[in-house]
């Protein structure tokens, strides 16, 4: 038996097929992804040219002249508007329904167990899908929304089709299908906070304001951020909720950034242009999706640590 | 040629080298308990024996050949994890027939084996059971069952009973080394409480910063531990330690030590700070004084079943443990008061205060 | 707060939020004349009309026979979420076990990129697919678009899955691969059960949301590959003005994932709070 000569003997490399495994096992996943980065490339090369369906002959390099004419065209600050205006309000009333919805439902009980799931029940339905219900019921005929309003004498209210109350009615359904979204993450943070707080504060009778606003939603920060974020990154891109309801109109009311692009690529077959739109609106989901992870990671960290 | 040797293992997490050079050689069918407190690389050492962990360097040999490089499922390893690791979703039966299946075992040999480990651990009445359903005890022997069923060369128990009550403990301290017996394995058992160390360890290997210390039968690493941390390990209450300073007298050094002033002859190395080390029992409390005693003060009696613990202060107000037999303690009463102790000095340990080894008489 | 305050305002919510589901269940089962009907009543003579009609794919009215394709839509929907979640959970369940096991080289920036696509503008992917999908024979085959799916199925996978293996103690996995398994039967027989509610509630909610997408088969399926998001909205372009059709497409095709989210709240509970309560 020979003993070991030298003062640390290396031990040999584990098999390759040992540490070849995580590259293995994550490979075919990867493969997948990286075959949908292929056309990501292509539409940042798009954007970089002048790419008319409709004119092929004068599709050629142009640098970053699509950026300059968007940027100093009104029609894409209109976009950016109505995109930041739909996230703003949609997100803005999501927060304080949904943290309503939580804090009344949130003594587990069997009712308010059954209200939370059956409450959820808007999120299951597919946006695009939503937004055709709400068109039959609001529907100038015979949509039962438009007959109770014409119950209270207004009859001349149009919802999605007159361009004073489009934004209101996609903004309805958004609420509609998003709000128990925020409801289900928030009645989760609710329900997780520790008791001792609140308990004190009850014993020594501070004013449910105080309760709410110094201790409530302190606590509950993280979850209102993580939940915020997640919503914003989706509605910054809405695109099936409004193409189904009015398909950006009417006029160019709701000209939001998705359905703007697609128009641009469909009816006006300029590629170049609208790539160079989704760019811009990539730019921003990127810097959203970082700070989204990054919240949501701790968030999880967390609820791992109470677990 | 020992049966398990690992020669200067090395592993490290990060910045933290917790193994450094840990070398030890068990032989065939012996059973050796490896002790230290917690955090030393124990439960890391037994991960690198069953293979779940490859070391960072150094070797491991089984029979004289190495087994670093081969997977767990190889190794004839069974192991108990700390936290019995054992499977939810799987009744005891299932957890404890897992390594025969693992190894194509019929289905009436299965039966037989499990059913013949559960009734040495008599456990087999609950085998039907999923873990959540079993007692701690039950779990923890559901865990050894898994490790012993297929009786393999080498046993690996981390911790068994640090999760388990009192009382089972003490009943599987008992049992444990008859039923290992039976099966011919070379087993290393992991704890950090020296007694179980001391009653179910052949030898007791002490594992520190990165080493085994000491590797020794249980009473020679009590009787003469090699360094002060040890014999701070070991004992309960531990053992009294006191700086001294060894003058230079006629005849040999001589040292002041609870205000008794003795001799010590022919110990090498007496030239420098040292620690004496006197174990408790090694101090006889007395109401009288009698020769060689010298009065201090009852602080505190504190009786623990069979053995009374004292605590002492001299006229200096150094602190002294001293143990006595529970019917001499009671004797003392409970009131603070003077009594008389005296000292076995010739049975002190002497350490060297800078690097703590011990200096042999 | 007044516990009658308190039953108002819940009373008012769960009014907003599940009368439509309501009012457009009821309307399924109305003819045309009593959808019309001013006041609206919820006293009538509910009918199977619009539901044979849609079943039978052949809407008789007054200008003829219309062809309608929706069963054809559901279907489609149907194979096009299966698939994709299938294929997804083929994919993503060993990529999350790496991802939750192996600390490897750039693992940590892999799995937050193949996250970021979830959040990406599903256009821009789209839309230069749209020009590609013919040259490469994907335009007209499910295949194209299980593939393309896989963008909203797989990030949801790895993430939600990748959480329960780490909850995983490694121990249980050393324990069974110390017994004498291979790497590959513990993944099988221990991991994979033990993760098995988060696979369920990834699986879950990923059917739902590849079952509610409407962008991506807008862009890319060809008529007869289109589901019902897509077949709805061309259904009504369609038929015009027959609204008891219309009403009786919704609720099939709202119908499956309702179904499926009643029957497992407690998957979708966990799925949705994003990893933020654990059942």
């Amino acid at each position: 038996m020979a003993t070991v000569a030298e003062g640390v003997r290396k031990p040999p490399r584990r098999s390759f097929g040992e540490s070849a495994l995580p590259y293995l096992l994550s490979l075919p996943a990867l493969l997948v992804c990286i075959g949908i980065l292929v056309p990501f490339v292509t539409a940042v090369w798009y954007s970089l040219q002048r790419y008319n369906l409709a004119m092929p002959y004068l599709k050629g390099f142009i640098w970053f002249e699509n950026y300059k004419i968007l940027f100093t065209d009104t029609v894409f600050w209109h976009t950016v508007w109505v995109s930041l205006l739909y996230t703003v309000l949609t997100v803005g009333i999501e927060l304080v329904l949904g943290l309503t919805i939580a804090m009344l439902l949130q003594r587990s009980s069997a009712f308010n167990n059954a209200m939370s799931i059956a409450l959820m029940l808007p999120l299951m339905i597919a946006p695009a899908i939503a937004a055709l219900m709400w068109k039959l019921m609001t529907n100038p005929n015979f949509g039962i929304f438009s007959y109770l309003l014409s119950l209270v004498g207004v009859t001349d209210f149009r919802w999605g089709s007159s361009p004073s109350s489009a934004l209101f009615t996609v903004v309805l359904v958004d609420v509609w299908v998003y709000t128990p979204f925020m409801m289900v993450l928030l009645l989760a943070g609710l329900r997780g906070l520790p008791r001792q707080p609140f308990e004190a504060a009850e014993l020594d009778g501070v004013p449910w304001t105080f309760v709410f606003f110094r201790i409530t939603l302190p606590m509950l920060f993280p979850y209102i951020l993580t939940a915020g974020l997640f919503r914003m990154l989706d509605a910054i891109q809405q695109f099936d909720i409004i193409y189904a309801m009015t398909q950006g109109g009417p006029g160019d009311t709701l000209m939001v950034f998705q359905v703007q692009a697609y128009l641009e690529f469909f009816t006006y077959t300029n590629v170049g242009r609208s790539a160079a739109i989704l760019m811009v609106l990539w730019a921003i989901t990127y810097f959203l999706s970082h700070q989204f992870i990054k919240y949501w990671l701790r968030l999880r960290e967390r609820a791992r640590g109470v677990a | 040629m020992s049966y398990l040797v690992l020669d200067g293992v090395a592993k490290r997490f990060g910045k933290d080298e917790v193994l450094k050079d840990a070398s030890l050689s068990i032989e065939k069918n012996e059973m050796v308990a490896i002790f230290g407190p917690s955090g030393v690389g124990k439960t890391v050492l037994l991960r690198l024996i069953s293979g779940v962990a490859p070391p960072d360097a150094g070797d491991i040999r089984v029979g004289g050949e190495s087994v670093l490089g081969t997977s767990p499922e190889v190794r004839e390893t069974g192991v108990a994890f700390q936290n019995f690791a054992l499977y939810p979703h799987m009744n005891a039966f299932e957890n404890i027939a897992s390594p025969l299946r693992a190894r194509g075992a019929d289905e009436a040999e299965v039966k037989r084996k499990v059913q013949e480990t559960g009734e040495l651990l008599k456990i087999a009445h609950v085998l039907h059971h999923l873990p959540r359903q079993l007692s701690n005890g039950q779990k923890q022997r559901t865990a050894l069952g898994r490790a012993l069923v297929r009786r393999p060369k080498i046993i690996l128990l981390d911790d068994p009973l640090r999760n388990v009550d009192a009382k089972l403990r003490y009943e599987m301290r008992l049992e444990l080394p008859r039923l290992l017996k039976r099966f011919e394995s070379t087993v290393l058992y992991v704890t950090q409480d020296y007694k179980e160390a001391m009653a179910l360890g052949e030898r007791v290997a002490v594992l520190f910063d990165g080493r085994f210390q000491q590797v020794d039968h249980p009473a020679a690493v009590y009787r003469s531990p090699r360094h002060v941390e040890i014999a701070r390990l070991f004992g309960d209450p531990t053992i009294n330690l006191y700086p001294i300073r060894p003058t230079k007298g006629e005849g040999g050094h001589e040292v002041t030590v609870l205000g008794q002033t003795l001799r010590l002859k022919g110990r090498a190395g007496l030239d420098r700070p040292c620690l004496i080390g006197i174990r408790p029992e090694d101090v006889h409390v007395e109401q009288e004084p009698s020769e060689g005693s010298f009065p201090v003060e009852l602080d505190a009696v504190t009786p623990l079943n069979v053995r009374t613990v004292l605590f002492l202060r001299t006229k200096e107000r150094e602190e002294v443990f001293a143990t006595c037999s529970e019917s001499r303690g009671e004797r003392f009463g409970r009131d603070h008061r003077q009594v008389h102790a005296r000292v076995d000095f010739e049975k002190a340990l002497l350490f060297d205060e800078a690097t703590g080894e011990r200096l042999a008489a | 707060m007044h516990p009658a305050i308190r039953v108002v305002l819940l009373t008012l919510i769960g009014l907003f939020f599940l009368f439509p589901i309501v009012w457009v269940f009821l309307m399924s089962f109305q003819t045309n004349e009593t959808i019309l009907r001013i006041p609206p009543s919820l006293v009538f003579e509910p009918t199977l009309q619009n539901y044979t009609a849609l079943i039978s794919g052949r809407l008789e009215t007054g200008a003829g026979v219309l062809e309608l394709a929706f069963m054809q839509n559901l279907w489609n929907s149907f194979v096009l979420s299966f698939c994709s979640v299938a294929l997804s959970l083929l994919l993503g369940v060993p990529a999350a076990y790496a991802f939750a096991r192996f600390k490897f080289f750039g693992s940590e920036d892999i799995a937050f990129t193949l996250l970021s696509f979830r959040f990406a503008p599903a256009l821009l992917v789209l839309l230069p697919l749209n020009l590609y999908f013919q040259d490469i024979g994907l335009n007209d085959t499910y295949i194209g678009l299980i593939w393309v799916y896989q963008l909203i199925t797989l990030p949801l996978i790895l993430w939600i899955v990748r959480g329960y293996f780490e909850d995983i103690s490694p121990d249980i996995e050393n324990a069974y691969r110390v017994d004498g398994h291979s790497w590959f039967s513990t993944f099988m027989k221990i991991s994979i059960p033990l993760a098995l509610p988060g696979i369920a509630a990834a699986a879950l909610l990923s059917f739902i949301f590849a079952w509610n997408n409407f962008v991506f088969a807008l862009i890319l399926a060809s008529a007869d590959k289109q589901p019902v998001t897509v077949g709805a909205l061309a259904f009504v372009t369609a038929s015009g003005i027959q609204y008891g059709q219309i009403a009786a497409a919704v609720v099939l095709s709202i119908l499956p994932t309702l179904a499926l989210a009643l029957y497992a709240q407690r998957y979708l509970v966990e799925g949705l709070s994003l990893g933020a309560v654990k059942g």
